[in-house]
């Protein structure tokens, strides 16, 4: 008889010693538990079961994952065919897989699912045939298939299949449980790929200079991974380039454009000394080589200490602020889209540039991270807020300054919504070298919060809809009944209508994706001076925290679209899952 | 959304009327590449656009391309308001060649 091949993994009993085949069944059990490799662990296995159940040969079929073909991985006994593969729905052993269910062919020449080819490779005559499926619960895996009885009765029994079977299902649970395992070790792998990629995107931010450089950048991400990013250069005459960007998503795509746009700049950066030279032929490279529906919004600057001069060119980007030695704000509007939505043709076009004096005052470049993140204490800043905080810490470092401001968000534990990222010039010191007298800025007190007024919200509009492009017209309309009940005016109505109807468009090419048929709810309500657009919907809910970069991104694609919505609203936010499923998305737009 | 296209003394006109959306943006889509395919000056008349959405400026924007790719000019004439302030919230007022009029465009070369 043959004996089993030891395994150096296991020690086990002689089969001959198994009594009965719950012993047996045990035995296999506390060998799958223990297993560390499955193959070896089956193997062993077959070999138990073939000898238990005195079959001259066990063959162990393994389904692939399309659930096509058939392989044998293992045998035992009489026959060899290791590596033979057939199609998942042909022999013997192809039926029990597709019935889910086991049998005994008494005498196989008669059957005529029986595949004769094998035997006339071998040599060997198959008489009759023993086969379950391994299968959990709907998921079939496999087959096991015993050959030939020995002894006076060749005949395999009831009694046998039912053992088998039990045998075939503990095989199951261990097939399943090692490619459990498999996956968790490749979800591990592609963590540690994520960590590496971060640390990566870390070296591309500048380092932090001293105290007396003018120019310091923070930025927080919010995953692993940022899209943000910003960078800073002395050149060669003494005057700094700066940049600021944020890519479009989240996630290890944006994390990539932003690497090759940070690399870009400051490859290009290094000898091109026009800002909007510059973006003009980032935005070229982009678009010829980004992902459809990506884009990059950024800031490029150069600012000479010696005059306090900046040149700045905007693309598609939040307005960066001025903080003048007044203590008033001055915000410089993009005049540029953002880079990757423009053909390259215009490459040889420069982007527009604006030059400002900063006369002493501090330039501060931001993304959208910082006025419409959640706070630590809740809510978000509006760059009222971050005006706000900026006059509270005028007084200090500029460094320290922005410290102040990321401080702000997240917290430990916390997921940020989006990532953070700042960077100012401080032109004070440089402005008292070149002996503008700065005195000190105009004190101030930073504005009281406004009291919350108690404002009554208002139902203007509640529509359910199925989630079609046929049913946007509809909710065109809904919009602009709302607006003329609030008295907007001919631009704002457009500007509403576009921002919502974009928005559905993203819940129907996004959210419900390939699956149509699936419900929203827009309900816009007024309160004071506010209306809030709320919209609902039933797709798979998005947790924030637990999505991976990727689902999120299929959920808030970027795109013009997403660009029009910000553009178009004061506020937007997606709220927390509501009861009941789906995600809810909060706009904000201020009617007054 | 309808459409109207005019091929005149080598150059062919298409009018878009009405709302530009996501239901309507691919038959904008194909009319306006089909147009371009055929190699002359296009100028795209948006006058009677009452609504149009980032499908419906993408549609443009891939014309517009195509257009370029071939050397052949593309113009958008009589823009409407409503589809004038999109192009503008989209930054793309400065990247399209605009006219009052098709009588404006053709007075001027490119």
């Amino acid at each position: 008889m043959t004996r089993p091949r030891v395994n150096e993994n296991h020690t086990w009993k002689s089969d001959d010693a198994f009594s009965d085949h719950l012993e047996l069944l045990a035995a296999m059990g506390q060998d799958f538990a223990a297993s560390r490799d499955i193959d070896k662990t089956l193997e062993h296995a077959l070999v138990r079961i073939t000898e238990y159940l005195d079959a001259e040969s066990g063959a162990l079929f393994i389904l692939d994952d399309e659930g096509k073909t058939l392989t044998c991985t293992s045998c035992h006994g009489a026959t060899q065919i290791t590596g033979f593969r057939l199609p998942s729905d042909q022999g013997i052993v192809g039926r029990a897989v597709q019935n889910n269910a086991g049998e005994i062919v008494r005498d196989a020449s008669t059957d005529p699912s029986f595949f004769p080819g094998v035997d006339r490779q071998t040599g060997y005559t198959t008489k009759s045939i023993l086969c379950a499926p391994i299968s959990i619960h709907d998921r079939r895996m496999g087959a096991i298939e015993l050959i030939n009885k020995r002894g006076s009765d060749p005949r395999f029994t009831p009694d046998d299949l039912h053992i088998l079977e039990t045998m075939a299902s503990s095989a199951g649970l261990a097939i399943l449980n090692a490619r459990m395992s498999e996956a968790l070790v490749e979800k591990e792998r592609f963590e540690r790929e994520l960590e590496l990629a971060a640390e990566i995107q870390r070296s591309l931010l500048p380092e932090r200079r001293d105290g007396g450089f003018p120019v310091h950048g923070a930025s927080i991400p919010a995953r692993l991974v940022s899209g943000d990013f910003y960078d800073f250069f002395t050149l060669p005459d003494g005057r700094i380039a700066f940049n600021l960007g944020d890519v479009s998503g989240k996630g290890m795509n944006a994390a990539l454009l932003m690497a090759k746009t940070a690399s870009l700049y400051r490859c290009l950066g290094k000898t091109l000394h026009h800002p909007g030279q510059l973006l003009a032929r980032i935005n070229a490279e982009i678009h010829e080589t980004a992902t459809r529906g990506m884009f990059v919004t950024m800031i490029g600057g150069i600012y000479e200490p010696a005059t306090g001069l900046v040149r700045l060119a905007n693309a598609g980007h939040e307005p960066p602020l001025l903080h003048r030695r007044d203590g008033r704000f001055v915000a410089f509007p993009a005049e540029a889209p953002p880079l990757g939505i423009v053909p390259s043709s215009d490459s040889f076009d420069d982007f527009p540039e604006t030059e400002l004096n900063l006369e002493g005052g501090t330039l501060y470049v931001f993304t959208d991270g910082v006025t419409e993140g959640y706070l630590k204490g809740g809510g978000t800043l509006r760059v009222e807020g971050f005006e706000a905080v900026i006059r509270e810490n005028a007084g200090i470092p500029l460094a320290r300054r922005l410290d102040n401001v990321t401080a702000l968000f997240g917290g430990a534990g916390r997921t940020l919504r989006d990532d953070v990222t700042m960077l100012g010039v401080d032109d004070a010191e440089p402005a008292k070298a070149r002996g503008a007298a700065p005195g000190s800025p105009t004190p101030r007190a930073p504005r009281a919060p406004r009291a919350k007024e108690e404002v009554e919200e208002e139902e203007l509009v509640r529509l359910e809809v199925s989630a079609r492009p046929d049913r946007l017209k509809l909710v065109r309309r809904a919009v602009s009944e709302a607006a003329a009940l609030c008295g907007c005016g001919e631009t704002l109505t457009r500007d509403l209508i576009l921002g919502v109807d974009e928005a559905c468009q993203n819940v129907i090419r996004h959210a419900y994706g390939d699956d149509p048929g699936g419900d929203m709810i827009v309900e816009i309500r007024r309160k004071g001076d506010e209306l809030i657009i709320e919209l609902r919907d039933f797709a798979p809910p998005i947790d924030v925290d637990k999505v991976r970069p990727r689902d999120l991104d299929d959920v808030r694609p970027g795109g013009l679209g997403t660009h029009l919505i910000g553009q178009v609203m004061d506020e937007v936010a997606f709220l927390p899952s509501p009861p009941g499923g789906g995600n809810l998305l909060r706009m904000v737009k201020r009617i007054s | 959304m309808e459409h109207q296209l005019k091929e005149e003394q080598g150059r062919i006109v298409v009018a878009l009327k009405g709302d530009v959306d996501l239901q309507s943006s691919p038959a904008a889509r194909s009319v306006l590449l089909d147009a371009v395919g055929r190699g002359f000056p296009i100028f795209v008349d948006l006058s009677d656009v009452t609504y149009i959405d980032s499908s419906g400026i993408a549609s443009l924007v891939e014309a517009l391309q195509d257009a370029r790719k071939r050397g052949s000019r593309f113009a958008l004439v009589s823009v409407s308001e409503a589809a004038h302030r999109v192009l503008q919230l989209a930054r793309l007022d400065k990247v399209f060649a605009i006219h009052a009029s098709l009588a404006d465009a053709l007075s001027r070369a490119e």
